[in-house]
């Protein structure tokens, strides 16, 4: 049986090198047969596709998608003085 | 518009745009002009590097009401179409810069703008050196070639702002949030090294999409990581002499 670690660098991989998606900054998590997909993406298609991609590399474990969108922020906040 | 050498910088990195988003990522800048006299943007531009996507950037950011400055990052290099997307976004009216810099006028105020894509190799005491094999030997002497040009480009500027933009770090402060294992791929010391030496007033870039807005370099030159992710607004406006 593969190890967990090897199992999710292997889903890192896809993720940052399978041209649907190349994506660095997301944190893959094997516990069990569970898979976890966390971080943050511009738009909801691609935290899809994420999914979509890590499942294929893993078909075997039952993926938990927790990616969150954080694009369609359009709150300005505050500006910050530099003095 | 600001007055005097008041100034107003709006920043953002890493809004890796696809084909997708065509037509849709410009109205989160509607009424940038009333907010900020310019927009940095600290590469990532793209999501694969493509000219398709390329396109859709320049399409997105031209005509803006203010100027434009940006660099590209690691994502907009993945297709090696990088000098293509470039020449994109310049017919499109967006400054490019490459290792080099750009001075504008914005009211009575000069801005120079100095940077380039950056590169990693970590931070003292825990990087890559120019030792053993050449494919090592090549990793580090990229970096070191890029910041030697960032000093001459910084040396050159005559400006009463000067502002650095990057895509990879140039410290460790804003980085984390990201796992320390992987900083030496985020960013490298030799690049504040450079800008320490000549001086500047503020340094961008973006690339650690986990990392932390706020930080400064050895030198005192104040840093801040715009990735958007770490922002979580559309952009960052930094004001300087009392601007805002």
């Amino acid at each position: 049986m593969e190890a967990p670690q090897y199992v999710a660098a292997r889903v890192q991989q896809a993720l940052a090198e399978d041209g649907r998606t190349n994506e660095l900054g997301i944190r893959v998590d094997v516990r069990g047969d569970q898979l976890f997909l966390r971080g943050q993406v511009s738009e909801a298609g691609q935290r899809d596709r994420l999914g979509l991609v890590a499942h294929e590399a893993a078909p075997e474990l039952h993926l938990h998608n927790e990616i969150t969108i954080v694009g369609d922020v359009f709150d300005q906040g505050e500006d910050e003085h530099l003095d | 518009m600001s007055t005097l050498t008041d100034l107003r910088i709006a920043a953002v990195g890493d809004i890796h745009l696809g084909e997708d988003a065509r037509g849709r990522y410009r109205r989160r800048l509607e009424g940038i002009e009333q907010r900020a006299d310019v927009l940095l943007v600290a590469g990532d531009l793209t999501r694969h590097g493509t000219l398709e996507e390329g396109r859709v950037v320049a399409d997105e950011l031209r005509d803006l009401p203010v100027p434009v400055v940006t660099v590209l990052g690691n994502h907009d290099y993945h297709s090696d179409l990088q000098f293509e997307i470039a020449s994109e976004l310049r017919d499109a009216g967006v400054i490019v810069l490459d290792d080099d810099g750009v001075v504008l006028e914005i009211g009575e105020s000069k801005l120079g703008v100095v940077g380039g894509k950056g590169f990693g190799g970590g931070y003292a005491g825990k990087c890559a050196s120019e030792f053993g094999e050449r494919e090592i030997k090549n990793f580090v002497s990229h970096t070191r070639f890029i910041a030697e040009a960032w000093k001459v480009a910084l040396k050159e500027i005559v400006a009463d702002h000067r502002v650095v933009l990057s895509h990879y770090s140039p410290i460790k402060e804003t980085l984390e949030g990201e796992p320390p294992e992987i900083y030496p791929f985020l960013g490298s010391y030799l690049l504040a090294e450079a800008v320490d030496t000549v001086g500047a007033d503020l340094i961008l870039h973006g690339h650690a999409h986990r990392g932390t807005e706020k930080g400064i370099t050895p030198g005192g030159i104040r840093v801040r990581n715009v990735a958007l992710p770490v922002l979580g607004k559309p952009y960052a406006v930094y004001c300087m002499d009392g601007a805002c």
